[in-house]
């Protein structure tokens, strides 16, 4: 735990730089990965349920902050339900689909409509099941901003042609983040909207800087084709890092709870380093090495995540109890819409 | 004669985030009495001295909801209505559970190494042959039992192509006529297949058959063919795909291995780069399999209809000169690996062919 207090002389609450801390182990994850894929597999993915709550059980409770873990809550028996639920859907989806096209189509309008309802339940049953130092997360939108955001912003941003793109996607992170609560208080977003603009005009920018000298090149001097390839292929995926680091940074870097602000110092070279690592060693084992792989990540990203905490993180109460289904996070899954 | 246990660690009120030291202990004797000391609050305000002094209390055995172990992630033992315990020291909690007599197997398989290895190669040895034997089986199944309705909304395959890929016809009509002159008895032996003859300019030479029975051939295609029983052969040869429900088949194995994948890592995000590839290999390799199946069909329907078996490899190899030579785009030479081929190597497809004449042949002699 890298803990570096920086003291003030008066005596206001100081600021304190609290790391977040993965302490998972690829090797430790891999053994209970691939027992939770053999008895997913020898029960005819009865198991997944419980697989699935063992999974994120390792991933929350090795994730510290100021010395504490979180946890994760959810009971196998309740995603079991809804899994349950969700796959008769789809089954029923499916077969009314190429038996009555007509009633398929109905249904897909239907469904179409139910999703953001769906995607709201779905975060408020993970929020609700994180816990951090034995308080619970929360979550709760309107159907109308959930709406907004999964269709009307994303269509709003395609129709401008991607000039409304960044608007669509700070919409997202805000209603990701100020409707979600830890115990009984609210997060808060301060991004700004230019902040965003900057990130996709960045990518724009280097865009058409290298890509339209590269295809002049290819024009004048057609032998050079396979280099310009080896240039596009470099050009994407640096371009993909940038969007992964400037967009993981400027999401942590404006979400706020109280006077605790958060700040992420992601990097293209070292996210590279870890997408590399895991893309290589994923393929020559043939994808037994995804558990590993997922840890190699969060390890990384977490380590770049810092909490800027004003004095103590002590004085946050429990919210209400309330029930929340798995039905809506199993539909999500079943359906892929989830987040 | 067994000693008691002790285990420090933090206790949660689960009303507030505020952590105060704490330790659970189990007396020797009598067994069924667990104490929990937890230490006053030392950065406690005056108002809240009454929550933050030190306390104690006795629980039993059964007023603990102790999580599985995991890993080496801290234990954490509830109790009460939403208080917590946290701790470390799993090993003592273990210790503490096996006094009561129930430990969980989990943590066992998992840690253990031989366990662990048993399970990968029981593992790849499942997904290998669910993907080897029980995927295409599954899907012929399903493929044959499904009403030919179905593909019907699988949307008329032939007018986006014709949008995309292909342009009208070519050849001189006189020609397209011969050669429906020469299928129709063919076409009029499986009346069930309901395939249709079609004529497009475009993807180079090829014959291609679209799940609405529409086989298509292309210009370059009838002009490459020197014989018409070579055309018979690649004809037969697009039929056995209709005759085996290829197009079918293959939507449905891969929407079979998806939902494996799935199934398996029980992860949608993380899954997509990491078995992207493998995911590909496989449709290549199921692809190989149906052309394997579409040759054979192919040769044994030449052979009922006493057509020369040589005619299938000679027009075989001089598809493939052709597309070694370069066809249209000027790529000759580069060779794709076999295991990244969507087609078998024209060698072991020219070998298939002579193995079943010398079968033949046999069996009328």
């Amino acid at each position: 735990m890298e803990d570096t207090t920086t003291t003030t002389p008066t005596n206001a609450p100081q600021v304190r730089q609290l790391g977040f801390e993965f302490r998972g182990d690829g090797t430790e994850y891999f053994k209970i990965w691939i027992v939770n894929v053999l008895l997913t597999i020898v029960t005819l993915g009865i198991y997944s349920a419980w697989a699935k709550v063992r999974n994120n059980r390792y991933f929350y409770s090795n994730l510290f902050l100021d010395g504490s873990n979180f946890r994760y809550l959810a009971d196998p028996m309740a995603i079991f339900k809804g899994r349950v639920i969700a796959i008769i859907a789809l089954i029923i989806y499916s077969i009314v689909f190429s038996v009555f096209p007509p009633l398929g189509i109905a249904l897909g309008i239907a469904l179409f409509f139910a999703i953001p309802y769906f995607v709201n339940k779905s975060l408020a049953f993970n929020h609700r099941m994180s816990a951090y130092k034995n308080i619970q997360f929360r979550f709760s939108a309107s159907y109308g901003e959930s709406f907004m955001v999964q269709y009307i912003w994303p269509l709003l941003g395609m129709l401008t042609l991607g000039i409304l793109m960044p608007l669509a996607l700070q919409k997202m992170h805000e209603y990701l983040v100020k409707n979600s609560s830890y115990g009984t208080t609210q997060f808060d977003y301060t991004a700004n909207t230019k902040d965003y603009f900057f990130i996709v005009l960045t990518v724009l920018g280097v865009g058409l800087m290298l890509g339209l000298p590269t295809w002049g090149l290819i024009a004048a001097v057609p032998d050079l084709a396979p280099l310009a390839f080896l240039i596009g292929v470099l050009v994407y995926f640096g371009i993909i890092l940038f969007v992964m680091s400037s967009l993981i940074n400027l999401f942590y870097s404006n979400v706020v709870i109280q006077e605790h602000g958060f700040s992420a110092k992601v990097t293209m070279a070292e996210l590279a380093a870890v997408l590399l690592a895991n893309a290589f060693f994923s393929v020559i084992t043939l994808g037994l090495y995804a558990p590993a792989a997922k840890v190699r990540m969060v390890r990384y990203i977490s380590s770049r995540i810092v909490m800027d905490a004003l004095g103590s993180l002590d004085d946050f109460s429990a919210a209400e109890k309330e029930n929340v289904s798995a039905l809506g996070e199993e539909f999500g899954e079943v359906f892929d819409f989830g987040l | 004669m067994s000693s008691s246990i002790k285990i420090t660690g933090h206790y949660l009120d689960g009303k507030s985030a505020k952590r105060r030291a704490a330790l659970l202990e189990l007396d020797p004797e009598p067994f069924h009495h667990i104490g929990l000391t937890i230490e006053a609050d030392v950065d406690s305000g005056e108002g809240t001295a009454l929550q933050g002094a030190a306390r104690s209390f006795t629980l039993s055995f059964d007023d603990l909801r102790i999580e599985s172990r995991l890993g080496n992630t801290p234990r954490e033992i509830g109790f009460g209505d939403e208080q917590l315990f946290v701790t470390d020291d799993n090993d003592a909690v273990d210790r503490l559970v096996a006094r009561f007599g129930t430990t969980g197997w989990l943590h066992l398989l998992e840690s253990k190494l031989s366990f662990v290895i048993l399970a990968v190669v029981l593992t790849v040895a499942l997904v290998g042959s669910f993907v080897h034997y029980g995927i295409p089986a599954g899907a012929k199944w399903a493929a044959e039992k499904l009403p030919v309705v179905t593909a019907e909304y699988l949307g008329d395959g032939l007018d986006i192509l014709d949008k995309t890929v292909f342009d009208p016809s070519e050849i001189a009509l006189s020609r397209q006529q011969e050669v429906r002159d020469l299928l129709e008895p063919y076409l009029q032996q499986y009346p069930e297949l309901d395939a249709k003859i079609n004529f497009r300019a475009g993807l180079e030479a090829n014959a291609l058959a679209l799940p609405t029975g529409d086989i298509v051939f292309t210009d370059e295609f009838i002009r490459l063919v020197k014989h018409d029983d070579e055309l018979v052969a690649v004809f037969f040869h697009e039929l056995g795909h209709l005759h085996h429900r290829h197009m079918m088949r293959r939507v449905l194995q891969d929407s079979m291995i998806t939902l494996l994948v799935i199934m398996v890592t029980g992860d949608v995000d993380t899954v997509d780069m990491v078995t992207g590839l493998p995911t590909l290999i496989l449709d290549l390799a199921y692809s190989r399999a149906f052309e394997v199946e579409a040759d054979a069909y192919a040769l044994e329907k030449m052979h009922e209809s006493g057509i020369e078996l040589e005619n299938f490899a000679v027009i075989m190899q001089r598809l493939e000169d052709y597309y070694y030579e370069g066809g249209d785009e000027g790529e000759g030479g580069f060779e794709i690996p076999a295991f990244l081929s969507t087609h078998p190597a024209t060698e072991e497809r020219v070998q298939l062919a002579q193995q079943l004449i010398e079968r033949y042949r046999r069996t009328t002699h």
